[in-house]
């Protein structure tokens, strides 16, 4: 009963060649493959004609989607072309790995937590330990051949090289070696995970299988070659806790490959490996020319003679490293220098198109549900949301808690662009109120599938892809539009990446008023948003920066624009001063203020802006009445142009009816202006004048009359106070207090 | 003799570890290299040989690149070194020369005003009136030099040569022959020629190569030192060597000083604070290794010559601003921004931030 052990790198696609030429040679009557056994179901999938890779096994508990293990699989991956080549020659594969059903259930579910800890993560740090070890002894090895990347030293110790015989025992004699020496001690986890493999083992000898195959890690093939006696393995492996597990296929793309999830290797250049399993013979002029085609689809002129040379500084590279032949290094640094004038920029795109790719993976129709579908039905069934393809309008109050359950819903899925719902316009006032129409059509449901990769969960998948639609993001406005559609979804990790992006865009941003425009929505979020505390830190950071950045480039903004900007600039600025008021914190204020009034002693910025301008530092104090009443009559002065006079004043008045009312200051000030105008002089100021007043409503233009006449006879109210008891009215003064809240 | 020259050229500073490095070679040298190319990588990244001698390092970063330029050369593309000032162009491409060639007098200096006969060929005018064009009336170059005896050429900023002048390199560097048609002869490269060009990524606009230049060369940049404490050892090397020789006294550590300094440079160039929270605009200076050297070094003249001789945050403030502040408009709403979103926030360093803000 010969066995024999096969050791791989997980996706290496020489390891796969190996691994095929080893099965020909070899014609075993069973196959055994590190993986989890409850995946054994879904393999008769794999042979399917309509399956195609990148796609991922998923093991998930269903009760619970967030805790989940991928195991992805590549065309190239040594374990996906095993299980074919089982499923073609009709011998039986079985995985061995340690069941999850066990490996879930270590994981301890807490429910508080369910939005912080992404599955990947999660599965992350449970590896943590284990894959340093792991990982550190072969960069160990690697460091001795004089590699700094450990990575690449196998690839050429074990892939690139094609000495097919004799690769699996070298191998199995250096991890041996490596083990013997280095790492007496070995993580529980791990210890249980081989003693399970030599387990299932043993079960294919007792069947009585002539020649058995193992394909597993090449860390744990001196595990399983040096059986230990059974009992031990027993002993181990008696009462461990179990967990309910279902597993299906998901398809899987080439920029996810590299998420440590499963095999807990990650894959940084599966574009690369995809290239080096189709084309194992090419010298460089393959995929140099792949290379060549992308910047030309790029507009980047790239000649037949610079592959040449390309090919030859990567040979001329691998020639001076000792290395057999050119890796991808060896490439990237040859295309790097011929086409690209030294400069990584252009390699970027390289990078995305070719040495990651965008494949994304296939599973055939009828596969088990995803639980990201499942999620979705479980919470919409929780929230007694009815998922049908008839219209039907739904009115959320969100202090109500499951009508902001609901809003979060289905903010979340329109971040998805998922479309069930769309929000209508709301009558009324207040903020709290939130008015969809809800329909469901079958596309939606592709678009949910096609989200699964995301996360498993609506909360993971929106942040995952929040996340991702963050980087895309090019423009301070896009990221601000994608930051207020985050808002209501109550997101926290993926916010916490928009922001980071939103702060690097600021600061590449010359634009005052797209900087302004961002403002708003992160002092939204610092005020209401439901961040925790970390992350209400960040985004004080990030609000800091940007205001500062606002501070330092306005004063210059306001120069030379015309009537249009100076309107749109002076409404931004409102709002700032809003935000800034609402913020409540007093350097920022002072600071805001500062800026505004350094705009008010420009005498070339935009009359609007520095009549709005003005406004702001009556309201905040900064400027008395005097002063004020001063800056009018100079911008109102028969001196400066009358349109400059109309607009200005506009700067001042817009939407301030109810001040020129109500403040008898502003009153006076306005008032003897125009008392002041001569019969020419006014005629002229009057159609501009007419502007500002004209969009006042009819209740307030007569009430502005009604004071006009009466202070137009020249009646002052004097409020003349006649025995007047201090002590007696600062007696209700606590009860003041305590009704507003001071 | 060679203690009364100003500088030693680097075949004659490293006659010692050439030699050792030609002795412990067992690689295969190309034609008239001196060393194999792996010993010319050793050579520029220092290293210990076999016999326990010491190659000092020459080049301070990425040994890859290095592999690069050193491969280029063993291919028929002609190399070059691209990068801002300051980054070691040409002190690479020297010592580079004299490991492959053993010898790196061979170099020309690229300016606005270098002609065709500098690059090719010129002519003895009393020989040529005398004699007519026979081969004896020409004046070599070093290109025709280098040409003729199989060794690498130096050009030093070549995007600083007119546009029609700089493409008399296309035949040498394409064909490998240098026509002379007033002789109706050629000169013919022999293996081991090549040409080492030095060019700077700010002067892009001034002669930019053309395409068909471009294609002649194989472009490694040279970067700015990659980390922090690379740079920090470079200035503080520098700035020790220059008190000395201004013999301005140092009293306390400045090494404290030093690091400032080199952070906000590598801040403002990087474009992001050092924490890598903040992201930041870059000012149009290059802000090289260079200029954070200078401006320690004006800071230590100003606190020696009108301050108490400490060095104080003050001193360095105007040359600091100097230094970034190259555009009074752009620039200054740069650095603004810095020193609020950056200098004001960090602990400890209240000082420079306001001596920052009295200047701007």
């Amino acid at each position: 009963m010969p066995l024999h052990l096969l050791g791989i790198r997980h996706h290496g696609p020489g390891s796969s060649r190996h691994v095929l030429d080893a099965l020909h040679d070899l014609k075993p009557d069973i196959i055994l493959i590190e993986g989890p056994p409850e995946g054994e179901a879904m393999l008769s999938w794999v042979a399917h004609q309509d399956m195609k890779p990148p796609v991922a096994l998923l093991a998930y508990v269903p009760d619970q989607p967030q805790q989940a293990v991928f195991y992805p699989f590549t065309s190239f991956s040594p374990e996906w072309n095993a299980i074919r080549y089982g499923l073609e020659h009709k011998i039986p594969v079985r995985f061995i790995d340690m069941p999850l059903v066990h490996q879930l259930a270590g994981e301890a579910p807490s429910a508080g937590e369910e939005e912080t800890v992404p599955e990947a993560i999660a599965e992350k740090e449970e590896e943590q330990d284990v894959a340093a070890i792991r990982r550190n002894p072969i960069a160990w090895l690697a460091d001795i051949a004089g590699f700094d990347d450990a990575e690449e030293w196998w690839e050429q110790q074990f892939e690139i090289a094609h000495h097919a015989t004799g690769v699996f025992d070298a191998v199995t004699e250096s991890m041996t070696a490596l083990r013997d020496h280095l790492l007496p001690e070995k993580s529980r986890r791990e210890v249980i995970r081989e003693a399970f493999m030599r387990r299932a083992i043993r079960t294919a000898q007792k069947e009585m299988y002539a020649d058995i195959v193992v394909v597993c890690g090449a860390w744990h093939v001196p595990a399983l070659s040096n059986m230990p006696a059974q009992k031990e393995d027993d002993a181990l492996l008696k009462g461990l806790p179990k967990i309910k597990i279902e597993t299906t296929w998901i398809p899987w793309t080439n920029d996810r490959l590299s998420f440590e999830s499963g095999y807990g290797a990650g894959l940084e250049s599966p574009g690369w490996y995809q290239h080096h399993w189709t084309h194992p013979e090419d010298n460089g002029a393959v995929w140099l020319a792949h290379t060549a085609r992308v910047f030309r689809r790029n507009q980047v002129d790239v000649s037949a003679a610079h592959i040449i040379e390309a090919v030859r500084l990567s040979q001329a590279l691998a020639a001076l490293r000792g290395i057999a032949r050119p890796g991808l290094k060896e490439f990237n640094e040859a295309t790097q220098a011929v086409m690209c004038m030294g400069d990584n920029i252009p390699m970027q795109l390289i990078r995305k198109e070719l040495i990651v790719g965008h494949d994304m993976g296939a599973v055939p129709e009828g596969t088990p549900q995803v639980p990201l579908q499942r999620d979705f039905e479980q919470q919409a069934k929780k929230l007694r949301l009815k998922i049908s393809n008839e219209p039907r309008s739904l009115k959320l109050d969100l202090r109500e808690d499951q009508d902001l359950q609901k809003s979060v819903l289905l903010h979340r899925l329109l971040l998805l662009n998922i479309g069930w719902g769309q929000t209508q316009y709301t009558s009324g006032k207040g903020t709290f109120k939130e008015e969809w129409t809800l329909c469901w059509f079958p596309e939606l449901t592709i678009q949910l599938l096609e989200k699964a990769p995301w996360g498993n969960t609506i909360g993971f998948a929106a942040n995952a892809y929040l996340e991702h639609a963050a980087v895309q993001c090019t423009r301070l406005d896009e990221i601000t539009g994608l930051v207020s559609k985050a808002l209501p979804a109550g997101l926290h990790s993926g916010i916490r990446m928009a922001m980071k992006r939103m702060d690097e865009l600021a600061a590449g941003t010359s634009d005052t008023s797209l900087l302004m425009g961002a403002f708003i929505p992160l002092v939204k979020l610092s005020r209401y948003g439901n961040v925790r505390r970390t992350d209400l830190e960040t985004v004080n950071i990030i609000l800091q920066s940007v205001f500062y950045r606002i501070t330092a480039g306005l004063p210059m903004t306001c120069l030379g624009i015309d009537e249009e900007q100076a309107a749109v600039l002076a409404d931004k600025i409102r709002e700032v001063n809003q935000s800034v008021l609402l913020l409540d914190d007093a350097v920022l204020k002072d600071a805001w203020k500062d800026t505004v009034f350094a705009i008010t002693g420009q005498t070339q910025a935009a009359p609007e802006v520095q009549g709005c301008c003005c406004k702001i530092l009556y309201d905040a104090g900064t400027l008395d009445e005097a002063a004020t009443a001063q800056a009018f009559s100079r911008a109102l002065s028969p001196g400066s142009e009358p349109a400059f006079a109309a607009q200005w004043l506009e700067g001042f008045l817009k939407d301030a009816a109810t001040v020129l009312i109500l403040d008898d200051k502003i009153w006076h000030i306005v008032h003897s202006w125009v008392l002041s105008l001569d019969g020419d002089l006014f005629v002229t100021v009057l159609p501009l004048l007419r502007r500002t007043f004209s969009v006042y409503g009819n209740v307030e233009k007569r009430k502005i009359a009604d004071r006009a006449r009466h202070a137009g006879t020249g009646a002052t109210h004097v409020l003349t106070v006649a025995g007047f008891d201090e002590a007696r009215a600062a007696r209700i003064l606590p009860v003041l207090t305590r009704l507003m809240g001071l | 003799m060679s203690q009364n020259i100003l500088r030693l050229s680097a075949e004659q500073q490293f006659a010692e570890e050439l030699e050792e490095l030609k002795k412990q070679d067992k690689l295969k040298r190309p034609e008239r290299w001196q060393l194999s190319p792996q010993a010319v990588v050793t050579y520029l990244t220092g290293g210990k040989l076999d016999n326990g001698f010491t190659v000092s390092p020459k080049y301070i970063g990425n040994r890859r690149l290095m592999e690069i330029a050193v491969a280029t050369l063993t291919t028929d593309r002609a190399l070059l070194l691209y990068g801002l000032p300051g980054t070691a162009k040409s002190w690479v491409s020297e010592h580079m020369t004299a490991a492959v060639s053993g010898d790196s007098s061979m170099v020309i200096q690229g300016t606005a005003g270098t002609s065709e006969e500098s690059v090719r060929y010129g002519w003895n005018y009393a020989r040529l009136l005398s004699a007519g064009p026979v081969p004896d009336a020409i004046v070599e170059t070093p290109v025709m030099r280098g040409m003729k005896e199989g060794k690498i050429v130096r050009i030093e900023e070549l995007t600083r040569i007119g546009s029609d002048v700089q493409d008399t390199l296309i035949t040498i560097l394409s064909e490998k022959m240098l026509p002379i048609p007033e002789l109706n002869s050629q000169v013919q490269a022999v293996k081991g020629f090549n040409i080492i060009a030095t060019a700077n990524n700010r002067d892009k606009g001034v002669n930019d190569l053309s395409s068909a230049l471009k294609r002649r060369f194989n472009t490694v940049i040279l970067p700015v030192p990659d980390t922090m404490e690379e740079e920090v050892e470079i200035v503080q090397q520098r700035v020790a060597s220059y008190s000395k020789s201004m013999e301005l006294p140092v009293e306390k550590p400045i090494l404290e000083e030093i690091r400032r300094i080199v952070t906000v440079f590598r801040e403002l160039r990087n474009g992001v604070s050092s924490d890598g929270k903040t992201k930041l605009k870059s000012p149009s200076g290059t802000l090289s290794t260079a200029e954070a050297i200078s401006v320690m070094n004006s800071g230590l003249s100003l606190a020696c010559h009108f301050g108490d001789g400490s060095l104080k945050a003050d001193d360095i403030a105007s040359g600091l601003i100097g230094a970034v502040i190259k555009d009074p408009v752009q620039d200054k709403i740069v650095f603004q921004e810095y020193m609020e979103t950056v200098l004001k926030q960090r602990d400890g360093w209240k000082d420079i931030y306001r001596a920052c803000r009295d200047i701007v």
